[in-house]
């Protein structure tokens, strides 16, 4: 069992390690994090989850950029791989699920995967589509799946033509399911026009509009 | 907003207006190019992918937006995904209306080692080239200079390799991005040299663009070391033949590049056409006295917007623009949607016709 201080020691390397995009530094502090029985739960929210919310930050500051972010991204999951078979039931317990993919027409998916990242910290069920998806497929996953929120991407701007279709479809199929917008050409208005419930600005900014979503969700008995 | 103007009549042809500005004189008013790409098709009744594999009907629906919409310039054959088809990589035309450019479905290498591997094609037969070629042939025919291709390395790569790759190995394996980019140089070269052959003693100009650039996915210091010494090699490459003049489309947010941009060697008056993200009084600042700017009209404005909205957007930036002395260029800050409003494409022509004469 670890002492207080060397546990905060693990934590503070583990987000330092995804922050500084310190991959096997992360691989070596988890598995510190299983052999010294420190609470995996804890690694994740506290050093890994805490690590990349501060990566968003220096992203939204202009210090890092895509190619930093996705090293991060990287170091985040090879923490992760290692950490979450082992969290207890009721930690592994999901906040909500999602559906997530890049449009039809749109192959580009790293923004995409980075809003994924960041669903799969804070603990949501994720059904990835990948890119270039059609969109009936967003319709049938989110009925097989009964996920809460739909989440769409696209970078271009002929391909985020695809938006109101999808929506349309999918609220027409079930009325319930929350639609959220992102991707470069995106702004507030047009998800407004769109039909969208919101609007993922970046990544972090996805995850708290989820969250109030499933929240509306539940507190309209729905979810 | 005011929208009644006296009514001012153009003095030049379009072809003399274009020569005029590339010259360096002043034209009657400020010229506006189209960037319309499958919304020409879709507004002529031709399938969108038609703009892209069909060098006639390309060329054809061009032709006629430009009449219909009044705009400048001649048609051209491009698309943003080059590089991975030109390698070996596999590419989709556009096949629905919701598929509306050409993306790539596999890319002809994602490991160091098969970046290794790639041999440089021949321009002759690789991927888009052949139809390029026909389309540069008609342009031949009717007396229109043929446009050299000119590849933004960085943007071809990260369609050879895919972004993400590309970008990872800019700080885990700089060594297999540089190689990557010098093999893409080398191919963009030769495509210079090929088409400069090809169609010598007919008027050429050049063009290309980079969006994978842009400050929206890189720093300003990875573009300094992965975008500006390849470029530079391009487009240096490019006015050492004595092409001009040379179009470059600087894509997307680019804010934190442009002191770099501005170290490209584009030649005598480029024309630079920017993105709607980027503040065009500081391109003004930064290229306005040695280059002609293009640009920068919002692009989601013309898709989702009024037409009003987008002649407001015109009227801006032809009052920030208009008098640079490298001279400017009305035009969408990237490639319109085809389901663009019409007349939202026509709000562009007539900003100029209201606000773009010189006196």
């Amino acid at each position: 069992m670890a002492t207080e201080a060397r546990k905060k020691e693990i934590l503070k390397g583990l987000y330092d390690g995804v922050v500084e995009f310190d991959e096997d530094k992360v691989v070596e502090l988890s598995n510190a994090v299983l052999a010294e029985d420190v609470d995996a739960y804890e690694a994740i929210m506290d050093g890994l989850a805490a690590g990349m919310e501060h990566v968003g930050d220096l992203y939204a500051n202009q210090e890092y950029f895509v190619p930093e972010v996705l090293m991060c991204s990287d170091a985040l999951y090879a923490g992760l791989d290692i950490l979450r078979p082992h969290l207890s039931g009721k930690e592994a317990d999901v906040r909500g699920q999602v559906v997530i993919g890049t449009v039809e027409g749109d192959v580009h998916d790293i923004g995409k995967n980075l809003v994924k990242m960041m669903f799969d910290v804070a603990g949501f069920e994720v059904h990835d589509l990948g890119r270039d998806v059609k969109l009936e497929k967003f319709v049938e996953e989110q009925m097989k799946t009964d996920s809460e929120i739909v989440a769409l991407s696209a970078l271009m701007t002929t391909s985020m033509l695809a938006m109101p279709k999808v929506i349309e479809m999918i609220k027409a199929r079930n009325p319930d399911a929350m639609i959220m917008v992102g991707g470069a050409p995106i702004s507030q208005e047009v998800a407004d026009n769109y039909g969208a419930d919101g609007y993922a600005q970046n990544a972090a900014n996805a995850v708290q509009e989820a969250i109030q979503m499933v929240s509306r969700l539940r507190e309209m008995g729905k979810a | 907003m005011t929208l009644q103007v006296q009514p001012r009549r153009e003095t030049m042809t379009s072809d003399e207006r274009m020569s005029a500005i590339a010259r360096g004189d002043r034209p009657d008013r400020i010229p506006v190019l189209s960037f319309t790409g499958g919304f020409c098709a879709s507004i002529v009744g031709y399938p969108i992918r038609s703009i892209y594999d069909d060098p006639e009907k390309s060329f054809w629906a061009q032709t006629w937006a430009q009449e219909l919409l009044g705009h400048d310039g001649w048609p051209t054959f491009w698309y943003a995904s080059y590089g991975g088809w030109e390698f070996g990589g596999e590419i989709r035309m556009p096949q629905s209306e919701l598929d509306q450019a050409p993306v790539l479905t596999r890319f002809p290498a994602r490991t160091p080692e098969e970046v290794e591997a790639l041999e440089i094609p021949d321009v002759e037969t690789a991927g888009y080239f052949p139809l390029y070629t026909e389309f540069a042939r008609i342009q031949q025919q009717f007396g229109i200079p043929v446009m050299v291709p000119a590849w933004g390395p960085f943007t071809a790569a990260a369609n050879m390799v895919g972004v993400d790759k590309l970008c990872r190995w800019m700080i885990k394996q700089p060594e297999a991005a540089h190689l990557l980019l010098s093999k893409v140089v080398a191919f963009a070269k030769r495509i210079i040299d090929y088409f400069l052959d090809l169609f010598r003693g007919h008027p050429l100009s050049a063009g290309g663009g980079c969006a994978t650039s842009s400050n929206q996915l890189i720093s300003p210091r990875q573009f300094e070391e992965f975008v500006l010494p390849h470029h530079s090699e391009v487009y240096g490459h490019l006015s050492g033949k004595g092409i001009k003049p040379v179009f470059c489309h600087i894509c997307g947010e680019q804010n934190q590049n442009l002191p770099y941009w501005a170290e490209v060697p584009f030649g005598e008056r480029g024309i630079l056409s920017f993105g709607g993200e980027v503040d065009l009084e500081r391109v003004m600042d930064i290229f306005g006295d040695k280059h002609i700017v293009a640009g920068n009209v919002e692009t989601r404005v013309i898709g989702e917007g009024t037409w009003r909205d987008v002649y407001e957007q015109a009227r801006v930036c032809i009052e920030k623009a208009k008098y640079a002395p490298g001279g400017y260029v009305l035009m969408a800050g990237c490639d319109i949607p085809p389901s663009s409003p019409l007349y939202n494409i026509y709000a562009l022509k007539k900003a100029v016709m209201d606000f773009g004469f010189y006196d």
